[in-house]
């Protein structure tokens, strides 16, 4: 059975552990950037610690625990990872930062509307009428709850 | 009898026409968002808690309290009619819940899921009555070095009790402890990774960083997944249950609220361990283990019964040491800060209108999620026919109105869309983002408190060790490490999570 021979030969170790490699590698950039942030502070010592004692602690073992996965994830053979898709996450990340910028200029009926019109297009289902529609209810709705009913302090209009 | 003194104060507030308001709002949005899948009690908390800031703490917490149990009903609604749970608490109601619907027995199923809640939710006030009276006069005894290894244990057990890899989950723990350091030294008044970025200057907020992960995050995530949700449309005929099915429920009902008491006093014990150990304790009790997952209504009513009474008992730790079991805990620790309340041992003495006000709400709350369970069930369910296209952009608006409102701040807008990113990676990647927020919430007074206690002992750390309090909290941390190596634990873990 030529089959099985190829399929015992072909090497274990190629593919590897996404998901611990990729978790890995953030938690040395995590621990490198905390280093980096907090390498004028000073340490003091154990009986009197200064400002930079702890953090840089924690980054330490985040390090260890980073070289642990990372380590892990190559010498592993797991399943790889889920496909990313870019809509929803480009969609939801637009509607996001489009309301950051609108809200205090704009005020919040336009980011409302923009936000919610933004997110829906990160749904394949969304039809575009009942998006309008919707959108302009959600933001009459957010003005009554928000502005009138909860009182936060925030322009309507822009102007 | 202090004991009733304490009660009859909690009621008293709690009875409070305005509280009864903010009791049944927590309630009826605590209801809705259990019958929606994809939004849950943390990101709706963190919603709210901006919001809360007007109000007297005891209303806060009151409201706050009813929409995380509130939203255990309503998970189990769902689950019962629809198989879908809201909640994580209401998988295993799916498995004799969805059967007992499917024979036509629906308005049974829902009326023992509510009546066992409701009895559990009843016992599990008492039983936190009883507790924290001393647990708050052995918490007072502590110093720095006892708060620090309580912290430990807390973190700890957070982590191995609740779902996912340990060794990642720790990790996260230790990630969440190193953002809790960012902004200004109390003691040397020094920046730490703040970036030059004043809004940082007073700690990273927690409300955008639950926001993002739990609230944006899970959105992207539900959107890649084209799940179809088919709502079962049935008649609910006679909502009372026979006098067999309340005979066959009772026992488990009381089980189900022993254990759901017991493993919510745990940290991380919460709402989701307890409903599948009850689940999984009366199969094996049961005579005939067969009938399960074909509609026993045992199934129903010890689950349920389970994961109320945890919810309700995992505000012990909160209200006596002022350690939060779970992520949701974690906001109320946040809530409690808000309102310029320091949580902790002192709480009790020195606010007890606030705790036991809390305790007592938690009854009356129960009595409401009864009535308008049970007759507005048509109600709840029609609830699930919005379709998810329209539910998620009016989520994500609200998350960013609600980010905004807490210091009408943009930059918290900013660092929501940053958190959801870094959830979404934390989602493919397969960890959970649970402990990163306790990690977050505890670690100044983690840090505080070590501190405190090198000082005291000079920079010896064998005082964690020589302090008795100390070293038998410490003596439970080892224990459940070491217990975590073992692979025979490892393997009845994987079983108890597998759902």
């Amino acid at each position: 059975m030529p089959q099985f021979e190829i399929s015992h030969v072909r090497p274990q170790g190629r593919r590897l552990d996404w998901p611990d490699l990729l978790f890995g590698t953030f938690l040395i950039a995590v621990s490198a950037g905390a280093f980096a942030a907090t390498a004028k502070l000073s340490g003091g010592s154990a009986a009197d610690m200064g400002p930079g004692y702890m953090p840089r602690a924690i980054a330490l073992i985040l390090l260890g625990f980073g070289l642990f996965f990372t380590g892990r994830g190559l010498m592993r053979s797991h399943a790889g990872i889920e496909r990313v898709q870019a809509r929803p996450m480009l969609g939801i990340a637009v509607a996001v930062g489009t309301f950051a910028l609108l809200i205090e200029g704009a005020g919040l009926v336009a980011a409302s509307f923009a936000a919610v019109l933004l997110a829906a297009a990160a749904s394949r289902e969304s039809r575009l009428f009942e998006v309008i529609l919707f959108g302009l209810c959600v933001a009459a709705g957010a003005v009554l709850l928000f502005v009138k009913a909860l009182a936060l302090p925030v322009p309507i209009w822009p102007w | 009898m202090e004991l009733f003194d304490n009660l009859l104060l909690g009621l008293s507030t709690a009875l409070q026409f305005n509280n009864l308001l903010y009791c049944l709002i927590g309630v009826v949005i605590g209801t809705a968002i259990g019958v929606l899948p994809g939004i849950g009690p943390i990101p709706t908390v963190a919603l709210l808690l901006p919001f809360t800031f007007g109000l007297p703490p005891e209303s806060a917490l009151i409201m706050l309290a009813g929409i995380f149990y509130g939203a255990q009903y309503g998970g189990s609604t769902t689950a019962i009619l629809v198989n879908v749970p809201g909640e994580t608490s209401s998988v295993v109601t799916c498995l004799d819940g969805h059967a007992m619907a499917r024979q036509g027995r629906a308005g049974p199923a829902l009326a023992i899921a509510a009546v066992s809640s409701f009895f559990a939710g009843t016992v599990a006030t008492v039983v936190i009555a009883l507790l924290s009276l001393p647990l708050a006069a052995l918490a007072l005894k502590f110093t720095a070095v006892e708060y620090f290894s309580l912290l430990v244990l807390g973190l700890l057990a957070a982590v191995i009790l609740a779902h996912g890899s340990v060794s990642k989950s720790l990790a996260m723990v230790f990630l969440g402890l190193l953002l809790g350091t960012i902004g200004i030294d109390v003691n040397s008044g020094a920046a730490r990774m703040t970036f030059g970025i004043p809004a940082l200057s007073d700690g990273l907020d927690f409300v955008p960083v639950a926001m993002g992960m739990f609230g944006l995050a899970e959105i992207i995530a539900n959107l890649e997944r084209n799940e179809v949700r088919q709502v079962v449309s049935q008649k609910l005929r006679d909502l009372v249950p026979t006098r067999a099915d309340l005979k066959a429920a009772f026992p488990a009902m009381v089980r189900g609220t022993a254990i759901g008491s017991a493993l919510g006093v745990l940290p991380g014990g919460g709402a989701a361990l307890p409903p599948f150990t009850a689940y999984a304790l009366e199969k094996k009790i049961a005579r005939d283990p067969q009938r399960f997952g074909k509609g026993a209504i045992e199934g129903v009513a010890g689950p349920e019964a389970a994961n109320n009474a945890g919810a309700q008992t995992s505000f012990i730790p909160l209200l006596t040491l002022g350690i939060p079991a779970n992520a949701l805990m974690a906001l109320m620790i946040g809530a409690l800060m808000m309102q310029g309340i320091q949580p902790g041992p002192q709480v009790m003495t020195e606010q007890p209108a606030l705790v036991w006000g809390v305790i007592a709400s938690m009854w009356t709350g129960n009595l409401m999620l009864l009535i308008i369970n049970l007759p507005l069930v048509g109600l709840w369910v029609s609830m699930l026919k919005i379709p998810y296209r329209l539910l998620f952009p009016a989520i994500v608006l609200f998350c960013c109105i609600g980010t905004y409102g807490i210091s009408n701040s943009v930059f918290n807008v900013w660092l929501m869309l940053g958190c959801a990113m870094l959830g979404y990676f934390f989602i493919k990647v397969g960890v959970e983002p649970a402990p990163l927020l306790l990690g977050l919430v505890l670690g100044p007074q983690l840090e505080e408190n070590f501190r405190r206690a090198m000082q005291l002992a000079d920079g010896d750390p064998s005082v964690f060790l020589t302090r008795p309090i100390s070293a038998v909290l410490l003596a439970v941390v080892a224990v459940l490490l070491l217990a975590m190596l073992s692979p025979a634990v490892l393997r009845k873990r994987t079983q108890a999570l597998a759902e």
